[in-house]
């Protein structure tokens, strides 16, 4: 659970409006910018190449740190193996110190923020330590940390630049950009020609050659490592590469996803120590060129079966330029100087385990950032481990350990407590929904109304039945908790169609909880109970087909479960086999219902694509043609397949973010000025209708299943 | 001018019809980049273009690096002409107040509006640094179609890889407050590049 600190920043991170404001308007406009820098390029396959190339690095990190160490001291420059941050920082010092240099000027390194060199070294007596990357000047003068790997000022408006650089330069400075920049030329060009040292970051190591690869834009990297006479590369060992040629594909990608830019202005391969001009303009041949080949945590990382995935992150940040959460909180919450959802994972091992298991509950898992990631990495499968780990070493709190062991794992106790709690809400449903709960409760109704456990849950309303006509195959209906306990209405809709369809349906009764929930709270083994339990309750069914309303279910049902018994094979064999029959609604449909007659509903809706159906499972066209089929105009929203914010147990834990997103895609949805918001999951229902209760607006929320039911010619 | 450019086979080097889309899709790409394209089609020619384009920059001094191309070109006697100051000297100063700096790279990339080069000599990275206007001569024979053939072009001769390899891609721009564009920062303001054919 988040501690209070976590809270209270995340509720300052909220309130901030500028902060919204600008993380917004560059949310929206880049998946546009990124798509335009692709243009003729096939993502797909660069992404690829870079997977290969860099998980072969990470697998030979050490032979290929020796083989570039090797290289680059045969071209001149002077290389440190540094294992630690302490390590790296007392080596740069000692540089200084030898050299007698009281000036530095730096170019962007995330590395150096990883481990405060600046602090470091002026606290050991180098007082004059600029940052020459406008976003970093910025961030240093106010003493912040970066909130964003690539931009790293991106929390900050004019206004508040125009003051920090008042301030610097004891001028009054109007909030005018251009002007802005200009005078930070001019600042840091004195501190350019004065300083006796570079230091830089480097994106890409090679190996076979001993080059240093870095990407700039403004022009400071080429000037950090031009005019000062010794300069000094800071790299983490997780930049190397193997070939010259595997830097094709990652130039390719980083500035496309970076930015938006096919390449950046300036990128400078360094093979070796050139020549430079020392203060009193004499030319020196050879400079001074130090590469710190720093360690710190990376190695762990490789040597760990799941995280070293995420080793082939090329530090693009396009995963933040994505994550819902990021828009809304910024990169300050995460606490550290990497941020976002790949940042939680580097803190893990690049700072603190403990820090990170915390910030692991900032993910909504919503996949998005997993579509763009350059690296393929697959960020939310491994915040969900980290979770997992988090939860082995400090255990659930006893509540929720209670729960989960105790109750979701013995479904008849499970499901009459449900069914308790219909009889207990009583007191606070209004129509369908609870707007109020007492006391401590009411902070999961605030902003958002909780729909009502109905009095009469689905498995007591359907049961076995059989088509009119000829069977042409048979269905197992897998409800979910939601379609089972909370929106009988969708599963008896869905019931007609496929009935219609001529599929004979049953609800084998022993069906449970799918897991997720468990899952994603960190405990797997009552996953793998629920998964044996749902398996056992389908194999006693002889069916063709086992059809869902939620995605998260089907997906799990379909995907989770194989992994759950990666180390099983009985029960792996036997987890396929119900696999292979699951599908959702809409794409059985789509493929089974061609014949299904619909009366035009001529209706106007607007569509929700949930994480789940789009990302996880790829679908999206199935249920547009389905509907259109029946009817429904579709408007589509800005940001249709933005997450609302659910994220299952989500909405408990962080709720403020949870509604400042779901905010967000209400504003969407009804500025189509459609009447329906049709979906094709019952948790997006939960919450988007939940919402737009609270804010007394009369959308209605239909499954798609519920509109095809509606249109079905009798 | 780079070992290695001399050993570039034909097939990738520019041919007379690829040569014209090459160019005009480098000029496309650049100019989105705010970069300014010439091109001239032999010294002569360029002479008479490099001069109106430094006497339209209203200076009184320049800075260049010597290269082949540049020498070719004779940016002294253009300088001289002009009567401003032209001068590879003393770097660390004249390129600090200088109001042009001039310099050849090897390459242009047509798909993405891009010059490559080798930036060994240090004057070669004082020119074009610094000023707030670099203007690069480049061959128009040495047109690549994309950022993997230039690199596929260092590939092939690893042995030789410039100690300083540079890629510019327009002036040198910040979009770091507010995610607002602005051109020109550290690095030039305006790039002018020269094709020679
Ligand atoms: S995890 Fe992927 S998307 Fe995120 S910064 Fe790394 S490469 Fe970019
Ligand atoms: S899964 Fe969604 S919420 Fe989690 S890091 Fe990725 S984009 Fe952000």
């Amino acid at each position: 659970m988040a501690t209070a600190k976590l809270k209270q920043e995340i509720n300052a991170a909220l309130q901030k409006d500028n902060l919204k404001g600008a993380l917004g308007r560059f949310g929206e406009a880049y998946p546009a910018a990124r798509e335009k820098a692709y243009e003729g390029k096939d993502f797909e396959a660069i992404r690829e190449k870079i997977r290969i190339a860099k998980s072969y690095a990470a697998e030979n990190m050490e032979k290929l740190a020796d083989q570039f160490a090797a290289n680059a001291e045969k071209n001149g420059a002077i290389v440190f193996r540094a294992k630690t941050a302490q390590e790296a920082k007392e080596y740069i010092l000692k540089v200084a110190r030898e050299n007698n240099v009281n000036h530095i000027i730096k170019s962007k390194s995330m590395a150096s923020e990883e481990i405060h060199l600046n602090k470091f070294l002026n606290e050991n007596g180098i007082q004059d330590v600029a940052e020459s990357d406008l976003g970093e000047w910025i961030i240093q003068l106010c003493g912040q940390r970066p909130s964003h790997m690539v931009m790293p000022a991106i929390h900050m408006t004019r206004g508040e630049v125009a003051e920090v650089f008042s301030k610097e330069v004891n001028e009054n400075l109007e909030p005018d950009i251009p002007k802005l920049v200009k005078v930070a030329r001019e600042n840091l060009r004195n501190k350019f020609l004065r300083a006796e040292m570079g230091i830089s970051g480097a994106n890409i190591a090679v190996a076979e050659t001993g080059t240093i690869v870095m990407c700039t834009n403004e022009g400071n990297g080429r000037l950090t490592t031009t005019v000062p006479p010794i300069h000094v590369v800071l790299v983490g060992i997780e930049k190397l590469v193997a070939k010259f040629e595997d830097v094709g594909p990652i130039l390719e990608a980083l500035p496309r996803s970076a930015t938006g830019q096919k390449l950046t202005s300036y990128v400078t391969m360094m093979t070796g120590p050139t020549a430079a001009i020392d203060m009193d303009g004499n030319i020196i041949e050879q400079k001074q060129m130090h590469i710190v080949l720093m360690d710190n945590g990376r190695t762990e990382m490789r040597n760990d079966p799941i995280f070293k995935q995420a080793l082939q992150c090329i530090r693009c940040a396009s995963c933040l330029n994505v994550c819902p959460v990021f828009q809304q909180v910024g990169g300050h919450v995460y606490g550290d100087v990497y941020t976002g959802g790949i940042g939680t994972i580097l803190t893990a091992f690049l700072n603190s385990f403990e820090k990170a298991g915390e910030l692991q509950n900032l993910c909504l898992r919503c996949e998005r950032c997993k579509t763009f990631c350059p690296g393929k990495v697959d960020i939310p499968s491994l915040i969900v481990e980290l979770r997992r780990r988090t939860v082995k070493k400090d255990g659930l709190p006893m509540g929720q350990k209670l729960i989960l062991e105790k109750v979701l794992t013995n479904r008849k106790l499970f499901h009459s407590l449900i069914r308790t709690a219909s009889l207990a809400q009583k007191p606070f449903v209004k129509g369908n929904m609870i707007r109020h709960l007492p006391l401590f409760f009411s902070g999961l109704t605030e902003g958002r109304s909780l729909p009502a456990v109905a009095s009469t849950p689905l498995r007591d309303r359907v049961g076995h039945s059989v088509p009119r006509g000829k069977v042409k195959a048979r269905v197992a209906y897998y409800a979910g908790c939601l379609g089972d306990f909370v929106y009988p209405e969708q599963g008896e809709a869905a019931y007609k169609v496929l009935n219609k369809m001529g599929m004979e349906i049953v609800f084998p009764l022993e069906q449970t909880c799918c897991g997720i929930p468990a899952s994603q709270m960190g405990a797997p083994e009552v996953a793998v109970k629920l998964a044996k339990q749902n398996i056992e309750a389908f194999e006693k069914e002889n069916v063709d087909y086992i059809v869902s309303l939620c995605p998260t279910c089907v997906e799990v049902l379909k995907h989770h479960y194989l992994d759950h018994f990666k180390d099983d094979p009985a029960w792996r064999a036997r987890a396929e086999k119900i696999a292979a029959k699951v599908i959702d609604f809409a794409s059985f449909v789509a493929k089974h219902g061609k014949d299904l007659k619909f009366k035009g509903l001529g209706i106007n809706a607007t569509y929700h694509d949930s994480c789940h159906m789009k990302r996880a499972l790829g679908v999206w066209q199935e249920p547009r043609e389905l509907l259109s089929k029946a009817g429904v105009n579709i408007t589509e929203m800005k940001g249709c397949d933005e997450c609302c914010g659910f994220g299952g147990s989500y909405s408990i834990k962080m709720p403020e973010i949870s509604l400042a997103i779901l905010d967000k895609k209400l504003a969407n949805a009804e500025a189509t000025g459609a009447g329906v918001l049709a979906l094709d999951c019952p948790g997006c229902k939960m919450q988007i209708s939940g919402g737009l209760d609270a804010k007394g607006k009369n959308m209605a929320v239909k499954h798609t299943a519920e509109l095809l039911a509606e249109a079905l010619k009798e | 001018m780079s070992a290695v450019q001399a050993k570039i086979p034909m097939k990738d080097a520019y041919s007379e019809f690829k040569g014209e889309a090459l160019y005009e899709k480098f000029k496309t790409a650049a100019e989105a980049l705010s970069a300014e394209v010439h091109r001239a089609a032999n010294l002569e020619e360029a002479r008479q273009l490099v001069a109106k384009l430094i006497g339209e920059l209203k200076i009184e001094k320049a800075v260049y690096a010597s290269s082949p191309l540049v020498d070719e070109v004779d940016i002294k006697a253009i300088g001289s002409k002009l009567g401003i100051v032209m001068t590879d000297e003393n770097l660390r100063q004249n390129a600090a107040d200088a109001g042009l700096g001039i310099s050849q790279l090897d390459y242009a990339i047509a798909e993405i509006g891009t010059l490559v080069g080798n930036a060994t000599s240090i004057e070669s990275r004082m020119v074009s640094i610094l000023p707030p206007v670099h203007m690069v001569f480049v061959r128009t024979k040495n047109l690549l179609p994309t950022l993997l053939d230039a690199i596929a072009v260092y590939n092939k001769n690893l042995g030789e890889l410039p100690k300083y390899l540079t890629f510019v891609s327009g002036p040198s721009r910040t979009a770091d407050i507010e995610r607002v564009l602005t051109i020109g920062v550290h690095g030039p303001g305006r790039l002018i590049i020269v094709f020679i054919d």
